[in-house]
């Protein structure tokens, strides 16, 4: 059983910009003082550290090697990285945290999309055999989950539409967000495709920024941080990688972990989902059983801001900051990985 | 199941080709005109006084930022702290046949080297640590911000050709020993 | 209390060149099967997998774990991807044996790869721009900082090279099984790096390697002998900084201590039975013996002229033949783990140590910056 008196205590995240002038370790050195000033907490005093970045987004291997230095690794510090969203670099720290030898964790991701083609890079995500070769770029495969949806009479492209509208209305209240603002489902529905039934506002934008967490344990927690966000459970799990081999319309994965997490489907006064495309909300909201009328994406969500391997740690710092803050209670974050949902997390929050 | 003589294994070709492009960050970008007009600048921290060349923005040993405020000009003279001889290996996009030096030098007033430089006007086995060094730079109208680049270590190959002895006397190892990195 | 991990199944491909026989998937199975095999389990036993491998562009692929997951039994599964440079094959085993310490999962399935015939790390190494130095060009100033500090003798060098590659052909697995290597045809070989010969540097590997980790339960009633995790440690420090000695980088040290402290070590030289160290190039050795306190400063390189750390010697080193033999870069730090659970549970076959009982693992990466150790025991604490 794994503790459940671990807590987000500190947090903080960039703007995101469609480009960002500043190099990512640029991007991460201000956030990772700021939440760490917010714990109270000296860098020194950090018990492990671990990063999600990819290298493929600035195009250098090794890319990451420069993001040390937001860490201030000197002294030397107990430190790893995946290549992954920074969610996935947060549950490696949980762990760790686990042991009980430690009581502090700094964590962060950070992407620039700017620099590369998304589309042109992420093909080469896929099977290399049997489907990079191909050229499928993930708005490609995100179109035929989306049709797989109209066709199984799962959702209308009305639904999608409302999706985004409701997205970009929450996110005019997050100075993070790219894309804000008041729009008719009408209007959105007038515009022409890009990947059928896709159209450009059913993608997210193309980002660059980046996030950083503080975890801590226990009293440490309560000492650093009034109103902790305690983790309660985190579970991720993945689904094969051919999409022709899973139902798209579902996401079995993520009712998983949301299970493995200890979701027992009760009411979250808030619910932060990596839903990329804008079906993929339909598909998540599903998958976790949440009520027609559950608040979800207050942020505005991925399709207002998405700062690759940060984004599924910004849903958690989403929901974190909430409770921190006292507006909520119990919030629900999800990430992902790979192509239309392959792989998921969920990470279930309380307040005291 | 009956036997037959092995197959061939397949072997398929998949070459990519993706591509980046990107500004140079704020701080690389007055670097480079610095180095055009025939100046190194760097940023000195505000709190430990190291010197960085180029500047990154902030200090990663205090963590503290740096701005144009903390810009400060280095030597063009320097000294060797470390080198190898690169015997290359051929590679798509390498130009390099022959061996070629690769050095570390320690600008004259900063903390941090300037590391992959070439150097001339001395057989490869007369290179010694500690030995000064200074910059070939490349006629003005010749100078260009090619090479320098927001990954990697600010290349100034398109600015200085290479370094050559100086003729200065060497420095002793304890000079330099914090440097060799 | 955090549980007690127990290195139950050990696998690893035989490495070569080119595994042109194999694709990716295949080569990771082969490795997988046959740790499946060693723990006497199968892929339905495991809880969770974590993976590593050295930067993508070597192979080309975007988080090829993604694809590799079918072929792994991934589906349903936890699965992290690692990535610390060279070192990721040591911390993707740390990781893995944190997954059952913190009692999260049962049974763990940690696995590292690289197929370096798929990509070219070369060209990746070098970013894809000319004047690549490769790994050897990165690391050569530093081996000359030692020798120039040390005043350690030339052959000191070719000495490691030649032991390693003696040492590998009693490993099954290993790439490259030089028969007839001396000390003279390594002397005699082309200068790639001065001061590093071409025979005094790694190969590049297709291979990979993987473990089962469970609990403690599970490793006592195993019934072949587990290797026991004793301790297990990871530091990163900067790469290049005013003040840093990349010869012996403090993140090294402190790492070392850090394993030392948690087994109960003080005198690491008498108390350790086999080491398993990253030695992708020969001075490395020496090295590592001074930058872990094995050797006091200036010593390392005397329990290498001594053979001491031959396979017979008071203190054997890479007993496998170790990276200089084979390279698979992402899974050469676990086979560093792999390697010493080997001695451990006594099932290395020729080149096991007698008596083997402690065994110390080590990887590095990046600027010889980033550190991921672990010592390994034949008895539960």
């Amino acid at each position: 059983m794994a503790a459940t008196d671990i807590a987000v205590v500190g947090y903080a995240q960039t703007p995101s910009t469609r480009r960002a002038r500043e190099s990512e370790v640029q991007l991460l050195v201000p956030i990772v003082t700021e939440a760490l000033q917010r714990a109270g907490l000296d860098r020194r005093e950090v018990g492990f550290t671990c990063a999600g970045s990819c290298d493929y987004l600035t195009g250098g291997p090794f890319a990451f090697v420069s993001n040390l230095e937001a860490a201030g690794a000197w002294p030397p510090i107990s430190e790893s990285h995946v290549e992954m969203d920074g969610a996935w670099a947060m549950y490696e720290a949980w762990v760790r945290l686990q042991h009980g030898d430690i009581d502090t964790a700094l964590v962060f991701g950070s992407g620039k999309s700017s620099p590369s083609k998304p589309e042109e890079m992420w093909a080469q995500q896929l099977d290399p055999y049997y489907l990079a070769p191909l050229g499928v770029d993930p708005a490609s495969l995100a179109g035929i989950q989306a049709r797989a949806l109209l066709d199984a009479g799962k959702a209308t492209e009305r639904d999608f539409a409302n999706v985004v509208v409701r997205s970009r209305r929450n996110a005019k209240d997050n100075p993070n967000a790219q894309v804000a603002g008041d729009f008719s489902v009408d209007e959105l529905l007038a515009e022409p495709y890009v990947r059928a039934p896709l159209r450009k506002h059913d993608l997210p934008p193309i980002s660059d920024g980046a996030v950083a967490v503080v975890l801590a344990r226990g009293d440490r927690a309560r000492a650093l941080c009034k109103r902790p966000a305690w983790i309660r459970g985190l579970d991720h799990r993945i689904e094969v990688h051919q999409p022709g081999m899973r139902d798209l319309t579902t996401s079995t994965s993520t009712a998983l972990a949301a299970r493995k997490a200890g979701y027992d489907g009760g009411p979250l006064d808030v619910i932060e989902l990596s839903s990329t495309f804008s079906p993929q909300e339909l598909i998540l909201r599903d998958a976790l059983g949440v009520d027609a009328d559950a608040n979800v994406n207050p942020s505005g969500g991925p399709l207002a801001a998405n700062p690759v391997m940060a984004t599924g740690l910004v849903r958690i710092v989403e929901v974190a900051r909430r409770i921190v803050e006292g507006s909520a209670s119990r919030g629900l974050a999800h990430a992902t990985g790979g192509q239309v949902l392959q792989h998921n997390l969920v990470c279930l929050m309380e307040g005291d | 199941m009956s036997t037959s003589t092995p197959k061939e294994n397949l072997v398929m070709e998949h070459l990519v080709s993706l591509t980046y492009s990107e500004e140079l960050t704020p701080i690389l970008e007055r670097y480079v005109d610095a180095l055009i007009d025939g100046r190194i600048v760097g940023h000195k921290c505000p709190s430990c006084g190291r010197v960085y060349v180029p500047g990154k923005g902030y200090c990663p040993i205090c963590v503290v930022p740096t701005t144009d405020a903390d810009e400060v000009e280095v030597g063009d003279h320097g000294t060797l702290t470390g080198f190898t001889i690169i015997t290359p290996v051929a590679y798509y996009g390498q130009t390099e046949t022959e061996p070629f030096v690769y050095a570390s030098v320690l600008l004259d007033g900063s903390d941090s080297n300037l590391g992959g430089q070439e150097v001339v006007g001395v057989p490869h086995d007369k290179l010694r640590s500690g030995m000064r060094l200074r910059a070939v730079w490349k006629p003005k109208s010749e100078r260009s911000a090619e090479g320098v680049s927001n990954r990697g270590w600010g290349s100034v190959s398109s600015v200085i050709d290479a370094f050559e002895p100086s003729g200065e006397p060497d420095k002793d190892r304890a000079e330099y020993e914090e440097h060799i990195f | 209390m955090a549980e007690q991990c127990a290195v139950i199944g050990v696998g690893q491909t035989h490495h070569k060149k080119r595994r042109d026989d194999v694709s990716i998937p295949g080569l990771l199975r082969e490795a997988a099967t046959r740790a499946l095999d060693d723990a006497e389990c199968t892929w339905a036993d495991i809880d969770a997998i974590v993976i590593g491998k050295a930067p993508d562009a070597f192979e080309g692929i975007v988080q090829p774990e993604l694809f590799l997951a079918d072929a792994l039994g991934g589906a349903g599964k936890p699965m992290l991807r690692v990535h610390t440079a060279g070192s990721v094959g040591g911390s993707t085993f740390i990781v893995g044996a944190h997954l059952v310490e913190s009692r999260i999962h049962e049974r763990v399935l940690a696995i590292s790869w690289e197929k370096q015939s798929e990509g070219n790390a070369q060209w990746g190494l070098a970013g894809g721009r000319s004047r690549g130095i490769g790994a050897g060009g990165a690391f050569a100033p530093w081996i000359r900082a030692y020798i120039e500090k040390t005043g350690a003798p030339e052959y000191i060098g070719w000495q490691v090279a030649v032991k390693d590659r003696l040492n590998a052909l009693k490993n099954p697995y290993a790439h490259l099984k030089l028969a007839d290597i001396s000390i003279e045809k390594v002397k005699e070989s082309a200068m790639l790096w001065d001061p590093l010969r071409f025979l005094e540097s790694c190969p590049s590997s297709d291979g990979a390697c993987a473990v089962v980790l469970t609990n403690e339960a599970n490793g006592k009633r195993a019934s072949k002998p587990a290797a026991w995790v004793a301790a297990t440690a990871v530091r990163s420090e900067l790469g290049a900084f005013p003040g840093r000695d990349p010869v012996r980088p403090l993140a090294g040290v402190e790492c070392a201590h850090d394993v030392y402290r948690q087994a109960g070590i003080s005198v690491p030289r008498q108390e350790i039975d086999v080491a398993e160290l990253y030695v992708p190039f020969s001075w490395y050795e020496p090295m590592w013996l001074e930058g872990h306190d094995i050797a006091g400063p200036g010593e390392g390189w005397k329990m290498v002229e001594s053979g001491d750390t031959e396979l017979t010697g008071s203190f054997p080193v890479n007993a496998s033949g170790g990276v200089l033999s084979s390279n698979p870069i992402g899974a050469s730090g676990m086979l560093r783990f792999a390697e010493a659970a080997l001695q451990v549970r006594g099932l290395a076959g020729e080149h096991q140590v007698d008596g083997a009982r402690t065994a110390l693992a080590q990887a590095y990466g990046g600027g010889a910056q980033y550190f991921a150790m672990g010592i390994l025991r034949s008895q539960p604490a």
